[in-house]
């Protein structure tokens, strides 16, 4: 359906992203994600406006990966991670993963060039219709994604969100 | 609130920051040049003054101070008409309130202008206009800028 992204920095990644709607096994699956039983960082589609925000999140994080010096445990923790605006690995599962009685889901995989991932057999595990990414907008609650990375009017002014969210993204640790 | 390049990566390994190419952007320097060379339409040239002016203010009320103000660091978003501006290359920047501080920030964009840009003087006095309309801090700043002038002669 949708291609994967290949990271500009890291050649060999490529990201890709599964989106789905009307889920009924979120409970199950967040379970499994914390098991480390499924592939794939399990996303709040809710907070994302943007592919974009995505591939910044999982640049940063291979990045660390490479070097060793990831603040989670996971490579998918570690996007979660960073898609929050502070440094709390708590809150960002709770604000940015998926909560048991959620019914649509962003899938987030990175698979480096030699390894394959089986993308069927995770689609199957989930119980929910996969959906194009072109529906993401439609599952974008605008309202709550400025309030969590305390967008101001002003900002909205000078640039687009997803311009004010990369940049609390990507200097979060520098504040 | 203030036009900048978007940060996309800080890479602490090798010291690199990885920014937003503003694409087909052209610096107001080279606008200037542009505008001049083809005899244009110079009083165009007044209104980039005023929006640069109101763009600095935004920022000094803010306490940033740029550091190296000069007209190779505000980049201009095609289509020049519409005046986007976008501010660059923070690399001597700095908090502060101190109008010293603005008023110092402002003679360096100053000194640039005139001795980059030659008959840019009305340019400069909309600028300042503007700024001072803008601010809500302007008039210490604008005492300032006087009195570093006038030791700059010195």
């Amino acid at each position: 359906m949708d291609l994967p992204h290949r990271l500009e920095l890291f050649p060999d990644c490529s990201v890709t992203l599964l989106l789905f709607n009307h889920v009924k096994n979120a409970a199950a699956l967040r379970k499994k994600a914390m098991e480390g039983s499924i592939e794939g960082a399990l996303i709040n589609p809710a907070m994302i406006v943007d592919p974009f925000q995505i591939l910044v999140a999982a640049n940063k994080a291979v990045h660390l990966h490479k070097i060793g010096k990831m603040k989670t445990r996971t490579l998918y923790a570690e996007i979660i991670f960073n898609l929050s605006p502070n440094n709390n690995i708590s809150d960002a599962f709770k604000k940015f993963g998926i909560s048991d009685n959620d019914e649509a889901l962003l899938i987030v995989l990175v698979v480096d060039r030699e390894k394959t991932v089986n993308l069927e057999d995770i689609i199957s595990q989930v119980e929910g219709q996969q959906v194009s990414l072109d529906e993401l907008p439609q599952l974008t609650d605008i309202v709550k994604v400025k309030k969590v990375y305390k967008v101001t009017p002003q900002e909205e002014k000078i640039g687009t969100l997803v311009d004010s969210i990369v940049c609390r993204m990507s200097t979060k640790d520098v504040l | 609130g203030i036009p900048a390049p978007v940060v996309y990566f800080v890479d602490y390994v090798t010291n690199s920051v990885y920014l937003e190419d503003i694409a087909d952007s052209v610096t107001v320097q080279d606008h200037i040049n542009s505008v001049q060379r083809n005899g244009n339409d110079t009083s165009s040239l007044l209104v980039l003054g005023e929006k640069m002016g109101e763009l600095l203010a935004k920022m000094h009320d803010e306490d940033l101070i740029h550091g190296d103000l000069t007209t190779s660091n505000i980049l201009m978003r095609p289509p020049m008409e519409k005046l986007d501006l976008v501010l660059i290359d923070f690399g001597l920047s700095f908090v502060s309130g101190l109008p010293e501080d603005k008023g110092v920030d402002l003679y360096v964009l100053e000194k640039a202008f005139l001795s980059t840009h030659p008959d840019t003087e009305m340019m400069f006095k909309a600028l300042l206009k503007s700024y001072a309309a803008a601010s809500k801090k302007s008039g210490p700043v604008i005492k300032k800028l006087d009195e570093v002038r006038l030791r700059g002669r010195k």
